[in-house]
Order: C-alpha cells, then structure tokens, then sequence
C-alpha cells in the first residue's frame, strides 16, 4: 500500500517554511494552466472566421495573439520550473538533513546492522527520487490535474453530452492508473532494495582492495557481483513491466476517447447541437489531455518510485532510538569519578552471544587513572561504550561524576567525557574539520596548541597548506600512527573531565609512543581516567589496575599493590608481560 | 577532479555498447521506431472523420472507431515488447559498464586502486552508469523521431509544400541553439554531479564514524556542514535544471511562431477551400508531433553531452587504462550457468626457493612519504621481521613488494626468475596478506575464509586454529555460516583481524605476509598465533611488520626501517650491539616501562 497520507504529511511539513515560493508557484501554475486553455478557443474563432470568408486583415490578430500567449506560456514555464526546482530541493535537503540527524541518534546496534552504504542510498538514493515528488510533482501532477479538470469545464459548457461523456471517462482512467500503481509500487521497492545491497557489496569493496588483490579473490568478488545482478535483472524486467502497464492506460484512453469523440461528434452534429468548429474544439480539447494524461503518467513512475522511497524513508523514521536523553543533570567541572554498579551487559543485536559483561562494580576517585587489561573479548571496550553512553546496560547503574548517566545532561556528557577509540576514521576534509568535527567555533591559535603538545608540530609543517590541507578520505596519506595522533588532538581539544583510552596507542610504534607518553602525561593531568589496553607500556601511568577476564572483574587494585603481591595477575603479567614488548 | 580532464569519446563508447547487444538494440530501434511511427495511422483516421462529417452529416462513426480501438492494441503490443526488449538491452548495458570498472578497479595496485571516498565510488558506479543508460536509450528514440520527420515531411508536402517547410525551418533553428549551449550543460552538469559525489562521501564517512561523532557530541556541527554541501548542490541543481528547462522552451516557442505563421499563410487556402478542415486538422496533429521531435532533438544532444560528463567520470577510475576498456566484451553471465572458479595450483616454479628485492622504491605523491631504495632477500623457510617508528614505511614496504603501489624503481625475482607485474604475481598460491586494518566482507564467516575456493570445513577449521580463533567460532551457534557484516554479527577489531589471519592460512601460500597484528590483539594472542605459525606451518616463509619481542626474537632477520629506508639488518642479538636507531626503538620503551 501506498502512504498516500504519508506523502501528504512530509509536504505540507516541508514545503510548509517555503509558504511564499510555493504559493507563488501555483500562482505561476494556475496562469500557465489558463493561457494553455485560452489558444484552442482562438484556434477556434480563428476557423469560424477562416471558414466564413473573413478577410486575412481580421485573422491576423488573433494569430499574434496566439503567438504572444504562446510565448508568456513559455515563460511562465521556465519560472515555474526555477520556483520548484528551489522549493524540491530546499525541501528535500531538509530531508536529508532531519534523516541524517535522526540516523545518527539510532542506537549503535542500528549502526551495526546497516553499511555507510546503505544509509547513504536510503538517505541521497531513496530522498532524491523523492525531489522529483516535492519539485515535478506538484508542478506536474496538480497543475496537469488542474488543466484537466479545465479542458473538462469547458467541453461541458460547449455540450452537456459530450463533458458528462469525457468527464466520467477521465475519472474512470485515471482510477485504472492509480488502481495500477498500487501493484507496481512494490514491484519497484525490490528493485531498489537489491541496489542498495549491490551497491553496499560494491562499496564494502572499494574499502577493501587490498585484501581482496593480495589474496586472489578479485575473480570471486566478480563473481559475487554478477550474482546479485542475476537477482536484479528478473526484478528490473518486473519493475518496467509495471511502467508499462501505466503507458499502457494512457494509450488506451487516448484512443477510446477518440472513438468517443467520433461517436458523440457524428451523433451532435447530425442532429444540429454542435457546429462543425465546435466538434472541430472538442476533438482539440480531447487531444489536448492527452498532453497532462501524459505527464501525469509519466510523474506516476516517478511516483512509484518516490512510493518505494517514501515508504523506506518513513521506514528509517519510523525506527525509534531505545537510548533516549532526558537527563537535565550538568555534569560538574573539573575531574570527574566513575561508578559502575552490579553492572550487567549483553549485545541485544548479537545473538547467541552471552553477557558481555557480568555484574561488573568499581569505582575510579576523581583524577585518578585506572588501567584496564584483559584479552580480546573480555568486555573491556563494552566498559567504554558504556561510560560514555553508547549503550545502557540491561542492569546496574552507571555513574559519572556521581550522576547516574541516564540522569545527565547529554551535551555535558559529550563534552565532558572524551574517547579516543582504536578505529580512527577520517573526513575527507581540511585538518581543521577533521580535528573540530566541522566546528568553526574552535580558534587556530588552540588547535596549534594542542597539536604542539601531542609532537605534531612537525608533521603539521609537512602539510602543504596547514591546517587548510584536505586530507583523504579514509586518512589516505596518513599513517596508521599519525591518524591516531590526530583522533588524540580531537579529544583534547574539548577538555574533558575523563578521558577514556581504549586502544589509544595500539597502533604506535615505541618510539612515538614515547613521544606522546609524556604529552598525554600532561594532558590527563588532573583529569579522571580510564585506559584500555593490551600491552603493559600503555598502562603504567596507571594508580589502579583492573584485569577483566569473560565480563568479570579478576583482579582490581591499586598498581603499586598488586605489584608487589608476588601471586597477583598483574605481578605475573608484568613477569611475562613485559618480556612481551620490545627492549 | 583532475585539472586537465580528458573529454569521453563518447560516440565510440556509445557504439561500444550498441555493439555488445546488438540485437536486442537492432530490435530495441525496430520496436521504437513503430512506437514512434504508429501515430500517424490515428492523424488519418481523424482527417477521415472530420473530411466524412464536412460530407455527410450524420453518417455512421461505428468504422472509424473500430480502426481507432484496432490502433490502440496494436500500440500497446509493440509497447509491451519494447519495454523489456529496451530494459534487457539497458541492463546488460549498465552491467557491462559496472563490470569492466570492477575488473579494472582490480587490475591496479591494490593500495593505490581507490581514490574517491566509497560514497564518491558509489555515486559513479550507480548515478554515472544510470546517466549513460538512459542517453543510450535515447538513441532509440532518435531514429523514431527522425523517421516520423520524415514521413511527416512526405504528407504535409503532398498537402501543401510551402506551409511544410515554415513547419520544419524551426528545427534547424532548434538544433543549432541547443548546440550552442552544450558547453555550458555540460559544465553545469559536471558541477552538479560534483557536488552529489561531495554528499554521498560525506554521508558515508558520517555514519562510517558515527562512534566517534557521537562520543564527541558532534552531531549538530557534522550536520551543519552536511547542510552547507547540501545548499551548494541545491545552487548546481537549480542552474542546471532551469538551463534545460530555457533549452525546451526555446525549442517550443520557435515552433509556436511557426504555429502563428501557419495560421496565417492557411487563412487564405482555408477560405478558398483547397484546405479542408480535415486537412488542417491534420496540420495541426503533426505539428504536437514535429514539436516533439524538435524538443527531443534538444534534449538529446543536451543527454548525450550529458553522458560524456559521466563517462569522463567513469574514466577517471581507470587509472589512466584505455577508455575503450569500459566497453570490453565480456560475459556477464546473466543467464546460464555461473562460472566455475578455477582451484590455483602450485607448479614446481611456485614453490618458494628465494624472493630477491633489489632497489624497491615507491612515494606518494601527495605526501613524498614511502620507501625508497630497499633491498632485501627472503629465503624458504625463513621469518623476517620489518620493524621501525611510525610512518617509516614498514607497511608500504610490503606494500611493494606485493605489487600493491606500483614501483617507481626496483626489481624482484622469484628464484632467480625476475617478476614482471608483481600484483599478479603475489597472489595464493605464492603469497597471502593481512593487511594492517583488515577487511571482511558481506557474506558467512566460511565464505569470507574461502573467498571463492573449494575448500572444505576441516581446512577451514585448521586455518582457524592456527589464527587462535577456534574460541571465538565455538560461541557463535552458527558457526562457520554466521553471516559477517551489517546483516550479522559484527566482529570485534582483535575478531576481525584474526578472521584475516585465518584466511591468509587458509590459502595455503608460500609467503605469508602480515602487517602488524599488535593494533587489535593481545600479547598472549598474538605469542599464541606466533607459537601455531611455526607449529603448524613448519618451514612456512614470513615477512611480517611487528615490534613485538617474541617475533623479533624468533626473527631470522629484522629489518629496520627509519624514514622510507632500511637502516639496519640483522638477529636481535647483532642489532641491539649495532644499531643505534634500533637500540632507540628499543630504550623508548624501556623508558616508558620503568
């Protein structure tokens, strides 16, 4: 089914701030509408007056006449068409930017489930098949209705036969189309449902040349490729077949209204109700809708698709975030303490996958850093999405800064509590974006600062324009290590009361982990902090350590301590472990 | 966005696809130019009945209307057929584009192979592709119209010659302003399809990041800028549209002058009586027509310029290759049977006796970072170790060795045999890779491991074992079919990375290469992959990056690397006694450790 209530809503919500332009465009319409209307009745008293023998001086002005309509009618057209060209993407551009900003807010789970690809053919794909819905549509589609229901006006004002005749064949065709359309829409729904899983395959791809060369499988993702399109070919064949069957409807009412012209023509003027010019307008009329029928079927494919898409589109609107912020509470400033309460965890989205984590407590005193360890898998990453609210655990409390985060503030935890995680990804955009998330509030003189204390200065200079140097997307041109440095100066330009590392120098080789050591050394200075680690280097900055084993807390205490206990984890870590890192 | 962008030659690439189906175009042309001529049958019909009215008032319409319902099925029928007649063209069409950008995207060097962001990708394979589709299928369109022009001409001359050629002078007026425009429709175009690469790739980087723009609390500037590109693609998109629209209305108000001057010149004709309301009407019919050809004229060559923008951005992602190579002919198995992937076998000369590099030197060119000069030997059954401080060109080392950025100088053999196009070369069964930020695709965790081989599960499961994944697999209840990717699980980055390793064992290849494991796993996973490397794969030729003790221990060789060059070589022991920057290395971490 068609949300015909749907595709009503989202106009009047977008075109609703346009209110001048789009009344200005159905002004411009309506004019358009009425000089179409006017030409075939010159048409007319052009051959009643061929017809009678009047000089060519009385025909003359009615061909100019019918010139300069035809021209204004053209130029109202390329206006209209200026009007809503700007009013479809104004409003389609909020569209994106409302759907933009309510995927972002989506769970992680959501984000889990669905490719950057994907989103980005539900959000540009699936939204511009819409422009032409808020654009064309209404110029089409209610301004060829409005000319349809005119021609129709004015053949019954020439005979009350011939306009009841074509007004009940107009309203039972266009019925034909709609009724049509109804079956073709999800015809064309899984025509775009497997481009985006093709173009989702394609991207995933392009992300991963390299294993795919290197490891001679070039031949298989072809293969993968030319499967999909096996899929999407019968489904294309379907989907054109159901624009066909809309033609179709508009070749045959052409042609019945012709008969039905013919029909009533002969019988009219046989019996003296009609002249010879008035049948000669009813037939122009008559073929004249075949012009708005035309553009009406033709937006009606584009209105299929928009069908498919608005149906997706209210899809994605419809998925509602379970994490919500309502908290008011500000967090305070300065370090702040972490609390985690009986805390239990699993991934709702990972089935079969047990608890994460299992009734985990521990308490971190303002300013003090912790150190977490553990093998992959163990939960030491869930600890962070879950300090920073990412996810809510299925039981327990947490809490930061004495507040329970449910209860905080949402822009004081984003910019109170920073992260800096082991994927670092990068816009391709200038250094400064890319370190302010496009936030131009954030002053150079700051950002160097920053830059200069985490050892970047040089690279920076390396840069051809500073700051202003685009980088790649994907942080081509940048290593591994220097992302990392960067997504680093990003936390610290925000000056957060915790800062949680998770992995933050996985990626460093030792020497320029040295380097930052000291600089972070710096930076978590009279902050409260949480690192995540494999190695024991990054952790020995650490008061606390907590070594986590399958979701559980093993061992948790201060580092001096459990050192110097010969039978604790961390003493053993530290007999093996250290052995384990180079020198 | 390359300064000096080559222009498409886009008739041939045109013709290259024509010549791919070229059957079903031959029937796509046959079946549209009916659709296109079958309208001049209702013209007669109609000039029949007014021409008969005019006559004998009153006489009996029941023969015209069943010639006009006959017209109609036999329209709809010629329409049926050349719908998907013109659909199973188009699509093989698109899919023959789609493909042969595929093939080449995997003929390139693997690290050097995508320079667009994924969504900028995306948007050419789909948005560009659909763009050349639909101005092929205009070709069709083209030949109906010239056709119905000149069967149009033919009648209305026999009617009256001089009004005919006031009909057909604005044609001529109408092709040659639509060229005029061309080159700004197609700098417009080129601007507007810009600016929509510009949005995909900031959508997919947006929600390739969303972790991080959320933890920052970024959203509103994210989205900001979002906006911003979405205002300028607006800008693009009105100047274009509205160009075309002025394009269409000077094609419609020529001949609507043409339409006034008729109306003129027949006056006298009219009320002399040598054209006959059946006559005019039929002038009238044929000019909605002559109209139409005119505006599709227009608006095809507008299409066809159109195209080219998109070719020219297709072209872009040859890397330099022939533009003809998109219209290579290849079989796309639509239909029949899918291709067998053939098993690679080890012939005697693959089996690994010694990889010599001599001189191997690549930079970027947009950074001049990368390896310069670097030579070095791997012989059977060794492990060598490529260690050093971050961006010293460790990864672009094995990057160029394996083919995966061109060199710019240098030389590799094969035992002593000299390897010519090493990104072929160092594939299973020669080599395998993991790369540092290893990716896994859409598919099973089995299909991501056998990316198209045969192998069966034991293999499968010893490949695991030896990646110290076997734990991770037994929690999944899946198994082996456990979807991988957005419509699965998704693995962590040590789960993702061990997958990686497992499929590089997996190819049972001569080298094996593996860029440092460190980033995503422990040390005791990691000491536990090395310990099964050498169990298991006894005799098994490495080149790994790592700064890890244990495999610089074990290392027959390590190479050390410091801006782009290899500065020291040697055991642990020769290079801690050696060498400085090694020893740096080295104290750096002893520092922080203390």
């Amino acid at each position: 089914m068609i949300p015909v209530r749907a595709y009503f809503r989202l106009l009047v919500r977008y075109l609703r701030p346009m209110r001048v332009r789009t009344g200005l465009l159905g002004l411009v319409l309506l004019v358009a509408i009425s000089l179409q209307l006017i030409n075939p009745q010159l048409m007319r008293t052009f051959i009643d007056r061929a017809t009678t023998g009047s000089n060519v001086g009385d025909l003359v002005p009615v061909a100019v006449a019918f010139m300069v309509i035809a021209v204004a009618h053209q130029v109202l057209a390329v206006t209209g068409t200026w009007l809503a060209e700007y009013v479809g993407w104004s409003a389609t551009n909020e569209l994106r930017a409302e759907l933009t900003e309510h995927v972002l807010e989506l769970d992680m789970g959501f984000h889990k489930a669905h490719t950057p690809g994907e989103l980005i053919e539900r959000i540009d794909g699936d939204v511009t098949a819409l422009s032409n819905f808020f654009s064309a549509f209404i110029i089409q589609v209610i301004g060829n209705a409005v000319l349809l229901v005119g021609i129709l006006v004015l053949l019954w004002r020439e005979n009350m036969w011939v306009g009841a005749g074509l007004s009940a064949f107009t309203a039972v065709a266009l019925f034909a189309m709609l009724g049509l359309q109804m079956v073709a829409v999800p015809w064309w729904k899984q025509v775009r449902a497997t481009s985006a899983v093709l173009f989702g395959s394609l991207g995933e791809q392009f992300g991963g040349t390299e294993d795919i060369r290197a490891n001679g499988a070039s031949r298989y993702m072809i293969l993968r490729f030319t499967e999909i399109l096996r899929e999407w070919m019968p489904q294309q064949v379907r989907g054109r077949v159901g624009f066909a069957m809309l033609w179709g409807t508009n070749i045959a009412n052409y042609v019945i209204g012709s008969a039905l012209v013919f029909w009533l023509g002969s019988l009219l003027f046989g019996n003296g109700s009609l002249t010879l010019g008035s049948v000669y307008l009813v037939w122009y009329y008559v073929s004249m809708t075949r012009e708005p029928m035309d553009q009406i079927r033709t937006q009606m494919e584009d209105f299929q698709k928009a069908g498919a898409g608005i149906s997706r589109v209210q899809e994605l609107f419809d998925t509602s975030a379970t994490l919500v912020w309502t908290g008011q509470v500000v967090l305070a400033d300065g370090p702040l303490s972490v609390e985690l309460d009986h805390v239990s965890f699993s991934y709702q989205d990972e089935a079969g996958v047990g608890p994460v984590l299992h009734d985990v407590s521990f308490r971190i005193e303002e300013g003090r850093v912790l150190g977490v360890l553990g093998r992959t898998g163990s939960g030491k990453t869930t600890l962070a999405r879950l300090l920073t609210r990412l996810y809510d655990p299925q039981s327990g409390e947490v809490r930061v800064g004495g507040v329970p985060l449910p209860q905080a503030e949402r822009h004081s935890v984003r910019s109170r509590v920073g992260m800096v995680t082991q994927d670092v990804q990068l816009f391709r955009a200038t250094i400064r974006d890319n370190l302010t998330f496009f936030d131009a509030g954030v002053d150079d003189a700051r950002i160097i600062e920053v830059i200069d204390t985490l050892g970047l200065t040089a690279w920076l200079a390396t840069q051809p324009s500073g700051l202003d140097t685009l980088l790649e997307s994907g942080g081509g041109g940048l290593s591994a290590g220097q992302g990392q440095l960067l997504a680093l100066t990003r936390i610290f330009l925000r000056q957060p009361g915790l800062v949680i590392m998770d992995e933050a120098s996985s990626r460093l080789d030792p020497a320029t982990e040295g380097l930052i050591e000291r600089a972070v050394d710096r930076l978590l200075d009279n902050r409260t902090a949480l690192i995540i680690a494999h190695r024991l280097a990054t952790v020995t900055r650490a008061d606390d350590i907590l070594i986590m084993e399958s979701g559980r807390i093993v061992e948790y205490g201060s580092r001096a301590e459990l050192a110097a206990d010969p039978d604790s984890r961390l003493s053993h870590l530290l007999a093996t472990g250290i052995e384990e890192v180079l020198a | 966005m390359t300064a000096d962008r080559r222009r498409a030659p886009t008739g041939r690439l045109m013709w290259g696809l024509v010549r791919y189906a070229p059957w079903r175009y031959t029937a796509n042309i046959v079946l549209w130019a009916s659709m296109w001529l079958l309208p001049v049958i209702p013209a007669f019909i109609t000039r029949e009945f007014f021409n008969r009215l005019d006559a004998e008032p009153g006489f009996n319409a029941v023969t015209l209307m069943a010639l006009m319902i006959g017209y109609g099925l036999a329209r709809l029928t010629v329409m049926a057929v050349g719908m998907i007649n013109d659909i199973l063209f188009a699509f093989r069409a698109s899919s023959l584009l789609r493909r042969n950008m595929l093939r080449r995207l995997y003929e390139m060097p693997g690290a050097v192979a995508v320079h667009e962001s994924p969504g900028d990708m995306i948007s050419r394979y789909r948005d560009d592709v659909d763009h050349v589709e639909e101005a092929l299928s205009w070709t069709v369109d083209m030949v109906g119209t010239f056709l119905l022009a000149i069967v149009a001409a033919v009648i209305l001359l026999s009617i009256d010659p001089v009004l005919t050629i006031l009909v057909f002078a604005p044609l001529v007026i109408v092709v040659a302003a639509a060229e005029r425009m061309s080159g700004r429709i197609r700098r417009y175009r080129t601007a507007a399809r810009e600016a929509t690469g510009g949005i995909t790739g900031m959508l997919g980087e947006t929600f390739g990041s969303v972790q991080s723009i959320r933890v920052a609390g970024a959203e509103a500037s994210t989205l900001a800028h979002f906006r911003r590109l979405n205002d300028g693609r607006r800008r693009e998109m009105v100047r274009d549209r509205v160009l075309t629209a002025t394009l269409e209305s000077v094609f419609w108000n020529t001949v609507n002058i043409g339409v006034g001057l008729i109306l003129i010149l027949g006056a006298s004709s009219m009320a002399d009586g040598t054209l006959g309301i059946g006559d005019f009407a039929l002038f009238v019919y044929f000019l909605d027509f002559v109209t139409d050809a005119g505006y599709f004229v227009g608006l095809f060559i507008a299409k066809f310029k159109q195209a080219g923008v998109s070719f020219d951005r297709m072209i872009d992602l040859l890397g330099g290759a022939d533009p003809m190579r998109l219209v290579d002919r290849v079989d796309l198995h639509l239909t029949g049977d899918l291709p067998h992937l053939e098993p690679e076998r080890v012939t005697a000369g693959d089996v690994l006796e010694e990889v010599v590099a001599d001189g191997l030197t690549f930079s970027y060119p947009d950074t001049g970072s990368g390896v310069f000069d670097a030579s070095f030997r791997l012989r059977r059954g060794t492990f060598t170790v490529v260690t050093g401080k971050v961006g010293s060109g460790k990864t672009t080392l094995l990057r160029s060795l394996l083919g995966l950025v061109p060199l710019q100088a240098g030389s590799i053999t094969w035992n002593g045999e000299p390897v010519v196009q090493p990104d072929d070369f160092f594939v299973p069964p020669r080599s395998a890779y993991v790369p540092q930020v290893p990716r896994l695709f859409s598919l099973s965790l089995g299909d991501n491991l056998r990316l198209g081989r045969g192998d069966d599960n034991d293999r499968l499961n010893q490949a695991i074992r030896a990646a110290a994944f076997e734990e991770d697999l037994a929690a999944m209840p899946e198994g082996l079919d456990t979807m991988v990717g957005p419509l699965g699980v998704r693995l962590s980055g040590g789960q993702v990375q061990r997958t990686a390793t497992a499929r590089m064992f997996a190819r049972n290849a001569e080298l094996l290469v593996i860029d440092d494991l460190s980033s995503a796993l422990d040390v005791e996973t990691e000491r536990t992959l090395w310990r099964r490397l050498f169990a298991e794969h006894a005799g098994a030729t490495a080149l790994v990056v790592s700064h890890r003790k244990p495999a610089l221990l074990r290392a027959d060789t390590i190479l050390v690397m410091d801006e782009g060059r290899i500065v020291a070589r040697g055991s642990y022991a020769e290079l801690v006694a050696t060498s400085p920057v090694f020893r740096q290395l080295a104290n750096e971490v002893e520092a922080a450790e203390s």
